[in-house]
């Protein structure tokens, strides 16, 4: 079975300091991927690369039996109405309504007027319970509220990929659980293949169906949140346990 | 060895940095430029206003003072000097009308934008850079630079070209108002314009419109730029300030240059 979205070999640095060096991954179509490791270890920048945010050094990146890696920018755009993303930060634009942030990829990627985009974002919002909060503005709203009219926004457009960055981050053991939920529904109800970067061991051991551990520039496993558990390696033990001691180098200690 | 080597390195590092950073530049303003001929529906609902509003009214004021106070001390300046050789004031007026025409009202217009406009510009856009909103904007299918720039562009071109006749003005009358009450010179003898020819309004106009267009190119490409968090918006804000104001000094003196080659001198 041919992979749906797969890094091959991809190689990436900044400033001169590798980040990446020679990393590979396949993930199935429909399938909750969750990529782990520690900071700083390339997991935002690897997902970066798949809708062409960062550029790639080296290596290969395919999508649905496309290489997209070499796109220029004018011709990303079929790619990102297909590929969704979820930021970290739950990048709202600030002097919009939640309305008219979720209606504004409609207006720009399928090109419904003003009137049409809003009330299909009403309805968006509604999806994640927070169609009352439709005219208000991101700052007036907490973290989570925020990062749910995120997910509306990037819903919006029913991509079949779904790429989260650290999703549950900043959110509370509620919402955390409740963002964990939404993404299991995407993938079980509506067959969308969800990426997601997490630090999150509840999110992690709760809600993917594989896992893949990033270390040292290069995908060091990947596995089931089972077989990832049993796991004897002890760098994935150190790692899943949390503990401060042991085989596992981290930049900056 | 291996210090000159490593100086070498450096230099050679340095020269790559700014080869890449014109290339860039000049990419935010040819994409300006093809934004300006997009279709308006790339750009925000309501944005060319609100950017009328926030580069000129809000500048009006700024413009009012310090053009004011420039145009009190120049004139105040020259009738001490004229005072001290021929005491003869006769063409103070029109010689100052003639300088902020072709020259100050335009330009120092232009350096009191690139720092509160280039400033915010940059300010603006680097905080977006860095929480990722300008990679929410692309993948919600919108060019950058259509959506932040090209109405600042529009906005700084309309009100730099209104701020600096406004800021020519209050120059001038505060000018001729120090030189009466200081000096005594005849205000009929102060207001007169008739040195004033069609090409030094065309000059005024050039510089102002070149002003308006390098300010938000050159502050919204440094926003771009910003990297990190709050120490790169910094960062981003001061090279905008440094960068724009530079902008408008070259531009003057280019332009400037320009126009005495066009006109033989003859300005």
């Amino acid at each position: 079975m041919s992979a749906y979205v797969e890094w091959k070999n991809v190689t990436k640095a900044f400033s001169g300091k590798p980040v990446l060096k020679g990393m590979s991954l396949a993930v199935q179509k429909g399938e909750v991927m969750f990529i782990i490791g520690t900071s700083g270890v390339g997991k935002s920048v690897t997902i970066k690369h798949l809708v062409g945010l960062l550029r790639i050094d080296g290596g290969e990146i395919w999508f649905d039996g496309q290489r997209v890696d070499t796109l220029p920018e004018r011709k990303l755009a079929p790619l990102r109405k297909r590929i969704g993303m979820v930021f970290q930060s739950s990048t709202l634009f600030d002097s919009m309504t939640l309305a008219e942030n979720v209606a504004l990829p409609l207006r720009k990627h399928q090109r419904m007027s003003w009137s049409a985009s809003l009330e299909e974002a009403n309805k968006r919002l509604d999806q994640v319970h927070m169609a009352q909060y439709a005219d208000r503005h991101p700052a007036e709203l907490s973290d989570g509220m925020r990062k749910r009219a995120a997910i509306a926004r990037t819903l919006a457009l029913s991509p079949e990929v779904v790429l989260f960055d650290e999703p549950t981050t900043g959110l509370d053991p509620v919402s955390a659980r409740r963002i964990d939920r939404l993404i299991r529904e995407l993938a079980d109800k509506l067959g969308v293949t969800a990426i997601v970067v997490s630090h999150d061991p509840p999110s992690i051991f709760g809600v993917a169906d594989r896992v893949a551990f990033l270390y040292q520039g290069i995908v060091h496993v990947v596995a089931t949140p089972a077989e990832l558990t049993a796991s004897t390696d002890p760098v994935v033990q150190q790692f899943i346990t949390g503990k401060s001691t042991g085989p596992m180098e981290t930049p900056g200690f | 060895m291996s210090y000159f080597r490593t100086r070498i390195e450096r230099i050679g590092e340095a020269a790559v940095g700014a080869s890449r950073a014109a290339v860039e530049l000049w990419q935010v303003y040819v994409g300006t430029i093809a934004g300006l001929v997009r279709p308006g529906r790339n750009r925000p609902r309501g944005e060319l206003a609100r950017q009328l509003h926030a580069i000129g009214n809000k500048s009006v004021l700024f413009i009012i003072v310090t053009l004011g106070f420039i145009g009190m001390v120049m004139t105040y300046e020259a009738c001490m000097q004229l005072s001290r050789v021929t005491g003869d004031y006769s063409q103070v007026g029109t010689q100052f009308l003639r300088l902020i025409i072709s020259d100050f009202g335009p330009t120092l217009t232009g350096l009191m934008l690139a720092t509160r406009v280039g400033a915010g510009i940059a300010a603006e856009i680097g905080s977006m850079k860095v929480t990722e909103q300008i990679d929410a904007l692309r993948m919600s299918g919108v060019l950058p630079i259509d959506y932040l720039i090209v109405p600042r562009f529009i906005a700084s071109l309309v009100m730099t070209l209104m701020l600096s006749v406004l800021g020519a003005t209050v120059m001038y009358g505060a000018g001729g108002l120090t030189a009466q009450y200081t000096f005594g010179v005849n205000p009929h003898l102060f207001f007169d314009i008739s040195l004033i020819r069609p090409r030094h309004v065309i000059l005024m106009v050039v510089k102002a419109l070149s002003y308006g267009a390098a300010i938000p190119v050159v502050a919204g490409f440094c926003g771009l730029r910003a990297r990190g968090s709050s120490e790169g918006v910094g960062w981003a804000t001061t090279a905008a300030v440094i960068g724009s104001s530079f902008a408008v000094i070259v531009l003057d003196f280019v332009i400037s240059a320009a126009a005495l080659f066009l006109t033989d001198g003859d300005l």
